[in-house]
């Protein structure tokens, strides 16, 4: 039961009808808890692009990239390294409690644009990797963030190969033929 | 307790020698490492150490910023493998 209301119940990214599978949300932040007693909620950032939150209207809450329920969005401050957001409709601590651990996500429309040579993850997994000389690597399966190189993993007929998302090794990413054309380096494989 | 000093920092002694042959050579290649308590050298930036994370070996690239830390914290043992699509951009990092 909650009774702080979203503005809309089931907030899809568009009324179009479109492949299930596909992600329809991107998340920014994700609500950790509530903050004081009038409703406000603390949100992780998780965006590469914090400022966004200083402008934004409308975020929509759920538990995953598919479904998502549409809150109007009337304040927004920074504590510390959270963002505090205030919902309409979520008056008091009570409603913000409900709200913990929901993903404060937007539509993947709105996602903000990258600069050149720069990939969302979703973007890359399941291109078609293949290597200068043609051969056949497999599909990105998964990319891995460590804290140094990101890391892409392979899977193919040479069983599973993990790729330093480094510019020795990744020459080119082409998002509309969808592949992405590797360097081996020696040792890799 | 903390390492002495007067030792200096522990890099792996044969990590340390392959490292040292490629610079001679100038040839560059992928070295797997099971050294992951071993601590990043100056010798090491620029090359692309596979260091292995309890299941397979994860290729890392050292870069300056990296030396002095152990090689093992770039090599997490622990991937969060969720649904979750973050606004997060990859790129290849020269």
């Amino acid at each position: 039961m909650r009774s702080a209301r979203p503005i809309k119940k089931s907030g899809w990214g568009s009324d179009e009808a479109t492949d299930s599978s596909e992600p329809r949300f991107i998340a920014i932040g994700r609500i950790v808890r509530a903050h004081g007693l009038r409703g406000e909620v603390a949100v992780e950032v998780w965006t590469d692009f914090p400022e966004r939150f200083d402008t934004i209207e409308v975020v929509y809450l759920g538990g995953n990239a598919l479904e998502a329920e549409a809150w109007q969005v009337t304040a927004t401050r920074w504590h510390r390294d959270r963002v505090l957001l205030t919902l309409q409709g979520c008056e008091d601590r009570t409603a913000a409690e409900r709200l913990r651990g929901l993903l404060v996500q937007v539509p993947i429309e709105e996602a903000m644009p990258l600069s050149e040579d720069e990939y969302y993850a979703h973007e890359l997994v399941g291109l078609d990797v293949v290597t200068v000389e043609g051969e056949d690597l497999g599909r990105i399966s998964e990319v891995l963030f460590t804290n140094a190189n990101d890391v892409y993993v392979v899977v193919g007929p040479r069983g599973q190969i993990l790729l330093p998302a480094i510019a020795d090794v990744i020459v080119r990413v082409d998002l509309d033929a969808g592949q992405v054309v590797v360097r081996l380096m020696e040792g890799l494989v | 307790m903390t390492r002495s000093a007067k030792k200096g920092p522990w890099v792996d002694p044969k990590l340390l020698k392959k490292i040292q042959a490629m610079n001679a050579s100038g040839e560059k290649r992928v070295i797997k490492t099971w050294a992951r308590d071993s601590t990043i050298s100056p010798e090491m930036v620029g090359h692309t150490i596979a260091v292995h994370n309890g299941r397979q070996h994860v290729p890392i690239y050292i870069q300056e910023s990296m030396v002095n830390h152990k090689l093992g914290e770039f090599a997490p043992t622990r991937f969060f493998r969720g649904h979750i699509v973050k606004e997060k951009g990859s790129r290849a990092r020269r």
